[in-house]
């Protein structure tokens, strides 16, 4: 009875028997071995054993010599060539034992060179053995180790130097040298092909490993290899084979299958990647969409929604942002999910979002500058001054970390006495903090400090960066005038007290301050901003439309004021106005707040409850 | 009159007898009539009518060879008295009719080549001169020129312009065996042996191209890693095509070493083989191997085993080939009957 047992142990077993005699060999090995499928070896003599081989019928020099020096994959290879070679051959008995020195010329300094990569020093010797002993002629089988290690050493110099004909050439003169067991000199010869534009021989050859190399670990970095050359049908048709075709015991083949549905996503997630909106199939999308799903994959839900911010489809994004961040947190999948909030329009969730990150990631707090754009100290000219590294207020700001800007604002002005800028920061931060009373004497304290300060030079034009509260809509950019350090101050107190409600007295206020025309309709379209809303929850619907078509003059309106209108339309039982209104906000970016809409005015136009 | 025939790939047409002509006291004879003139120097006709260390101590060994002790003593005589005026031991390598020594700088091939030819001179006519001349010669290469590279004894193909960093430019033709074997015979000759081995796994090495032939000029780094040498020509060429003459001659016989030639000769068996084969490439030039080039081939394809020896045919010297095919052509001659092959 034979059982299969590791290769490594019987020639344990074989090299503990050249030391410690047949019977540690006969312990060690018990009565058989089976080396390879259909290979058995008898390595002890057993009772009724047959007849020990004729002696000098094949050449067993080959076989010795890896015998001795224990590779074992070799040995099971010689084995299996000369049982080819002779179906009755039996392995000696003795493959392990101490060898006498072999009549005549012994190989053994020529197979030593061999095995040590020194092909040439072998050669060499052999050489000058052959002028020596000119009736002497090396065996076959050393010849043959001799041609192979040269023909894997051309092909992998030649594919070095993308000589690849020469490659194709040297594999076809010597195909051994492209074998299993030269497994790296098979992806150099169908890589040959490749770039000598036979892509279907190159297939051949991918297809000739993955269906005759047995390891699943070959079949599957072979996939791999092959994914740079061939198209996905090939791809897929390689795992097919590899995954089924000629299987040995033992090895497991689902990892074949695996490797083509990882290149098949890495596929997909690189068009992702690159693609312009919309460049995707559906079919394609969803087969991406369940992939990544199956395997909880959070960088391919990070490149899905990616895909999907890119075409602004926010709510998409940020479901995949959310799924990415779920499977597994990481400040990449958190950024998505800020920037899609912020499309959203949701900047609380985004900022909820970056919370964890926040002052840990500086991705995290770039994100953050989308969504709350950073009011950095003002230059003495009122703009912005250059760009320098970034302060540790700037790093406050980043992170909108409002306490810290004011604390840090505090020992500044501790350390170095008040300035106007300084003093003017804190009162975007005490606006921040919701500390709008406390913002507004802030302003006007920078606004005396400035006028004692020297005139600052004329800023270079461009659109204010500063004062925009982050729940406001963006000022009307392109604009040339750059504020001056007043008007920046005025302009923070108009916000400070349209912040504490104060929209009566700065409405009456405005005319008189001294703002810049930009500044003036900024704050001017938030008061109405403001004033609508509060229309709203009185129920003055004809108020409502009014006070947005007045600000819509000087701003486009933007999709919270697109939602009101809505409202103020349905109110007025315009449902028509009202579905087409919710409908074209739904249409750009469908949010539950739209869908609402969207949904009530057509339950309510067609009674559909 | 039949002008360069080998050159123009007419030669294998030609009748005659298959192999190259045996190298006797007749062909030693026209040899000295058209190359040896009265003062001593061998004319290189391919090459302006220029003379070199080689020239001479190819034209010393066929002298020996011939029993000419009169032409050999006139070759050595014009040698120590033009070419050997250095200090060193060693031979200036090119002599010009009109500028005299024109290159300063040896040539290791032909500093062996003339040590070797003393000594078969001294062994032949019993002269202890001609060998203490070639001692001195050996002694000065060994001090100059036999240097260890990447664990092996090499040869620096000149005194001066073979280093380039760590990497050596070696020429694969300078390893003239027959020469090395008698200089290792020498007393004290021991590292010479090793330029043997050396000379044999540089040759294992240094396989480039389809047919796997040597270039003429080669680099080895300090890894031991042989390439084709940067600033010559990338080729199989006029050098190299020495490398199997020299291996025969020292009676190697391991087909191994002769395939490549063989296999070049298949390839453009029945049409002219070509006279250079550009290396990693195998571009070949439109110039036919010459006739002594193709008794190198003939020699080479017998010992690689190869059907192609029998189906070559080696065309007879022209009246006006040039010296190195017709040097080639005898030295062929000579390392098969050292061999005891028909030439």
């Amino acid at each position: 009875m034979s059982r299969s047992v590791l290769l490594s142990a019987l020639l344990l077993g074989g090299i503990a028997a050249t030391f410690g005699g047949p019977d540690a060999l006969a312990q060690a090995n018990g009565n058989g071995r089976a080396l390879a499928p259909g290979v058995k070896v008898e390595v002890a003599p057993a009772p009724g054993s047959g007849p020990a081989p004729a002696a000098g019928k094949l050449d067993e020099s080959a076989l010795r010599y890896y015998a001795r020096i224990g590779d074992g994959e070799r040995l099971e290879a010689e084995i299996a060539r000369l049982r080819a070679l002779d179906p009755g051959w039996e392995p000696p008995k003795d493959l392990f034992a101490p060898q006498p020195a072999a009549a005549g010329v012994d190989e053994s300094p020529f197979w030593t060179l061999l095995s040590a990569g020194k092909v040439a020093e072998a050669r060499a010797a052999i050489a000058e053995q052959r002028r020596k002993s000119p009736a002497w002629q090396p065996s076959e089988k050393l010849l043959q180790e001799l041609d192979l290690a040269e023909s894997a050493g051309r092909i992998r110099s030649a594919s070095d130097t993308k000589r690849w004909q020469d490659v194709v050439d040297a594999a076809t003169a010597n195909p051994e040298a492209v074998a299993c067991n030269r497994l790296d000199n098979a992806w150099r010869l169908a890589e040959a092909y490749a770039e000598l534009k036979q892509a279907d021989r190159a297939f051949e050859t991918y297809k000739t490993i993955v269906t005759t190399c047995p390891k699943a670990k070959e079949r599957r970095d072979t996939l791999f290899k092959a994914s740079r050359y061939l198209g996905p049908d090939r791809l897929r048709e390689l795992a097919a084979l590899g995954a089924t075709a000629n299987p040995a015991t033992g090895e497991d083949y689902s990892t074949v299958r695996a490797a083509e549905a990882e290149l098949e996503t890495g596929r997909l997630l690189e068009r992702l990647g690159n693609a312009k909106p919309g460049a995707l199939s559906a079919a394609d999308l969803s087969r991406v969409q369940g992939i990544i799903r199956d395997k909880q994959d959070a960088d391919g839900a990070i490149a899905l929604g990616w895909y999907f911010q890119k075409q602004k489809n926010y709510a998409e994004a940020q479901s995949w942002f959310s799924q990415a961040n779920g499977w597994a947190p990481s400040d990449k999948a958190a950024e998505g999910l800020v920037l899609a909030y912020n499309g959203l329009g949701e900047k609380a969730q985004a900022r909820a979002a970056a919370e964890p990150w926040k002052g840990k990631s500086s991705r995290i707090d770039q994100a953050l500058k989308a969504v709350d754009p950073p009011r950095g100290p003002s230059g003495p000219g009122g703009g912005r001054s250059a760009p320098q590294g970034p302060s540790e207020l700037d790093r406050a700001l980043a992170r909108h970390d409002f306490a810290g800007c004011i604390a840090i604002i505090r020992s500044s002005i501790e350390r170095s006495g008040p300035t106007a800028v300084l003093l003017q920061q804190r009162g975007w931060c005490l606006l921040e903090l919701k500390r709008p009373s406390e913002a507004e004497a802030a302003f006007v304290e920078a606004q005396a400090l400035a006028a004692r300060e020297p005139a600052p030079k004329p800023a270079k034009g461009g659109a204010s960066a500063t004062g925009k509260g982050s729940d406001r809509n963006p000022a009307a950019s392109g604009l040339p005038q750059t504020p001056t350090p007043a008007q920046e101050n005025a302009y923070g107190q108009a916000i400070a007290r349209l912040t504490t409600g104060d929209v009566t007295g700065l409405t009456r206020d405005l005319p008189r301050a001294n703002l810049t025309p930009t500044q003036k309709a900024e704050i001017r379209a938030s008061l109405m901003a403001t004033e609508a809303g509060r229309a709203l929850e009185d129920k003055r619907y004809h108020d409502v439309l009014r006070l947005l078509d007045a600000r819509r003059e000087l701003e486009p309106e933007p999709r919270n004021l697109g939602i009101l209108r809505g409202w103020a339309l349905y109110n007025l039982m315009r449902y028509d106005e009202a579905y087409v209104q919710f409908k074209s906000i739904d249409d750009r970016l469908s949010t539950e707040d739209s869908r609402e809409g969207v949904s009530t005015a057509w339950k309510t136009i067609y009674h559909d409850w | 009159m039949l002008v360069g025939t080998a050159a123009l790939g007419l030669a294998a047409a030609l009748p005659g007898r298959v192999g190259a002509a045996p190298f006797d006291g007749a062909a030693w004879r026209r040899y000295a009539e058209r190359f040896l003139l009265p003062e001593g120097r061998i004319v290189d006709t391919g090459n302006k009518g220029i003379s070199h260390s080689e020239g001479q101590g190819y034209g010393m060994l066929l002298a020996v060879a011939a029993g000419d002790r009169a032409a050999f003593d006139r070759l050595w005589g014009w040698t120590q008295r033009v070419l050997m005026v250095r200090g060193d031991g060693l031979v200036a390598w090119r002599w010009t009719p009109d500028g005299g020594v024109a290159d300063r700088n040896n040539a290791s091939d032909g500093d062996m080549l003339i040590a070797w030819a003393l000594l078969r001179a001294a062994e032949v006519w019993q002269a202890e001169a001609y060998r203490t001349a070639a001692a001195a010669i050996v002694k000065a290469l060994a001090a100059g020129l036999l240097v260890e590279h990447a664990g092996l004894a090499v040869l620096l193909p000149g005194r001066d312009g073979f280093r380039k960093g760590d990497t050596l430019v070696l020429n694969p033709s300078y390893w003239i065996f027959p020469a090395i074997r008698a200089f290792a015979a020498l007393p004290g000759g021991e590292r010479w042996g090793r330029l043997s081995d050396a000379g044999l796994v540089l040759l294992s090495k240094a396989r480039f191209g389809g047919f796997e032939l040597p270039p003429d000029w080669m680099a080895l780094d300090a890894a031991g890693t042989v390439t084709v040498a940067d600033g010559f020509k990338k080729q199989y060429g006029y050098d190299a095509v020495r490398v199997p003459l020299y291996l025969a001659w020292d009676g190697y016989r391991d087909p191994y070493y002769f395939r490549p030639y063989a296999s070049l000769v298949a390839k453009f068996g029945g049409t002219a083989v070509p006279a250079t084969v550009s290396l990693p490439g195998g571009t070949t030039t439109q110039v036919a191997a010459s006739v002594g080039m193709l008794a190198v081939y003939r020699l080479a394809c017998r010992l690689a085993g190869s059907a192609a020896a029998d189906a070559m045919t080696v065309p007879p010297l022209a009246p006006d080939e040039d010296y190195y095919s017709t040097t080639l052509a005898h030295l062929s001659a000579l390392a098969a009957q050292s061999l005891g092959i028909d030439p």
